[in-house]
């Protein structure tokens, strides 16, 4: 699908402080996990494809504009801010209403209800965001960005301070977005959450770009590292000993009614693996990769920096 | 208008606004004081001497004002909101200029009207402080023009601002003739001094070199909002929001 938003050799630095470094990427419908540990440069990324901060050297395009001379690309593209800056006077009905004829939405009053109801906060929407919690905060801001009902929604944080009921109605919103066509970009440090709501990974490290793709897709890319592997069997010990001598098998961890492996590879062992537990009267209850989780990829990620 | 109101309504909290009425207030309050010793032949001098010269802490209200239009924004990251708008920046501009002049006029309406009461309680001549009027408006228009510029693109703006009315406008431009002729406080009083009848000498003393006029006055307060305007402009579009 083509990108709507992409950035071109993109670097943005502070004085002596490079935040973003030469970072070339598109973006598409669909929702696609920004990740990163703090102080990676994800934020940064985000503002400057926002048009909030300029890019020191490269190029931003958000639909074949540059956000920083064509406001009106503000009609398409909103951004859930990751501070709490928040109009605290205001009731959420406020802010959401005022959104809206900011962004010149017709029905201002009629999209602001509608929000409202997305984000499951029309019993709140008469208090101040003073008064709200960090969660209900994050759902009014979503609201906000929703209102004019964008093309491009930049999420940095979203779920920060969301209760587990929240986190999993907004995730849910993000996915409907993005299956309807949305480009949804989510800045998270919460690796779990990004594995769930997204079906692309950008990873970031130092203000580069570390990996793109699927999380299957860059762990497979990484051949330089074995994979692991987690048995669950009757006799660890009996299973280690065949192993051993399989091709591919580059080390063996065993423990009480649990074996780990780690392959060079996964694959061969795999396949050795139901013939050597009838050769040894081993029975297996359990086998799975240990390290193919978004968690493990990006800890491979940031230790290879 | 919507973001004009929107500013303007942030700008005017109940707090603020007092304190900002109190400051702006002490002109009328320093006449009301002056006022009943002094001979009623002489309170109209007595009247364009103290709102010339006292009137500074008019000044400063509206700086203390119309520096927070969008510095408070950008400074507690809320001006994303209003920034990522279909808003053209000279727009954003405008809107924003408009809301500082009319948070500005409000503390002028409220600086005027003590010197209004002031002179009701000194029973001097109640149609003299009319142009006392113009002379609030002027600086709140041209101050907002300079102001509301100078809080977005500086951080310590107030310092900033108070360095421009202290040492510049009070201090130097006492000194430095064509420095007077950039004094949005000296271009207001010659306005006033135009539609005022009587002037005390130390009203003619704080217009300096600066002519009487109120055509000249309203010209050169045009130009400070349209450099405003453009710097304010040219800021949103090149300088980073956050």
């Amino acid at each position: 699908m083509t990108d709507t938003v992409t950035t071109t050799a993109l670097s943005k630095w502070f004085g002596p402080k490079v935040a973003v470094s030469e970072v070339t990427i598109g973006f598409g419908p669909g929702v696609t996990g920004l990740l990163g540990p703090n102080g990676a440069g994800k934020t940064t990324l985000m503002r400057v494809v926002a048009g909030l901060q300029r890019p020191s050297q490269g190029e931003v395009s958000v639909l074949g504009e540059n956000p920083r001379k064509t406001p009106a690309i503000y009609k398409k593209m909103a951004l859930v801010p990751e501070d709490e800056a928040i109009y605290e006077r205001l009731t959420a009905r406020q802010f959401i209403t005022l959104a809206a004829r900011l962004a010149r939405v017709s029905d201002p009053e009629g999209n602001t209800q509608r929000v409202l109801e997305t984000v499951d906060l029309v019993d709140s929407a008469h208090r101040r965001l003073a008064g709200f919690s960090k969660g209900m905060r994050q759902r009014a801001k979503v609201a906000a960005a929703l209102v004019s009902d964008p093309e491009i929604l930049l999420l940095d944080e979203p779920l920060n301070g969301a209760d587990p009921v929240q986190r999993a109605a907004l995730i849910k919103l993000f996915e409907e977005l993005g299956t309807a066509g949305r480009t949804i970009i989510v800045s998270s440090h919460v690796l779990a959450e990004v594995e769930r709501m997204a079906g692309r990974v950008v990873a970031m490290v130092d203000g580069r770009l570390a990996a793109v793709g699927s999380v299957e897709t860059i762990r497979g890319a990484m051949t330089d590292r074995p994979r692991q592997m987690f048995v669950e069997c009757s006799d660890p010990r009996a299973l280690a000993g065949g192993l051993i001598e399989t091709e591919g098998v580059v080390g063996l961890q065993v423990s009480e009614g649990q074996l780990r492996i780690e392959a060079s590879d996964a694959g061969a062992v795999a396949l050795a693996m139901p013939a050597l537990a009838v050769e040894r009267g081993v029975s297996i209850t359990r086998l799975e990769p240990s390290d193919e989780s978004l968690e493990s990829v990006f800890r491979y990620l940031v230790d290879t920096r | 208008m919507v973001l004009a109101v929107h500013l303007y309504k942030r700008l005017m909290r109940k707090g603020r606004v007092i304190s900002l009425l109190a400051l702006a207030s002490v002109p009328g309050f320093v006449y009301w004081l002056a006022g009943f010793d002094s001979d009623p032949a002489d309170q109209g001098a007595l009247y364009s001497d103290i709102i010339t010269n006292v009137g500074y802490t008019y000044a400063i209200a509206v700086l203390i004002l119309t520096v927070a239009t969008l510095r408070e924004e950008r400074d507690g990251g809320t001006l994303p909101y209003i920034y990522m708008r279909p808003i053209p920046r000279v727009t954003l501009a405008i809107w924003s200029i408009i809301a500082g002049i009319a948070a500005a006029l409000t503390i002028a309406v409220g600086g005027w009207l003590a010197t209004v009461l002031a002179t009701l309680a000194v029973g001097a001549d109640l149609p003299m402080t009319l142009p006392g009027l113009s002379l609030f408006v002027a600086a709140a228009v041209g101050y907002a023009a300079i102001f509301v510029p100078l809080g977005y693109l500086v951080p310590r703006s107030l310092l900033v601002g108070l360095g421009y009315i202290i040492v510049i406008e009070s201090i130097l431009a006492e000194v430095v003739t064509g420095l007077a002729q950039f004094s949005i406080w000296r271009i207001s009083v010659s306005i006033y001094a135009d539609l005022a009848t009587v002037l005390g000498d130390e009203a003619i003393e704080a217009l300096g070199s600066v002519s009487p006029g109120v055509g000249g006055g309203v010209l050169k307060l045009t130009a400070a909002l349209v450099v405003g305007l453009i710097t304010l402009t040219l800021a949103l579009q090149r300088r980073d929001v956050l």
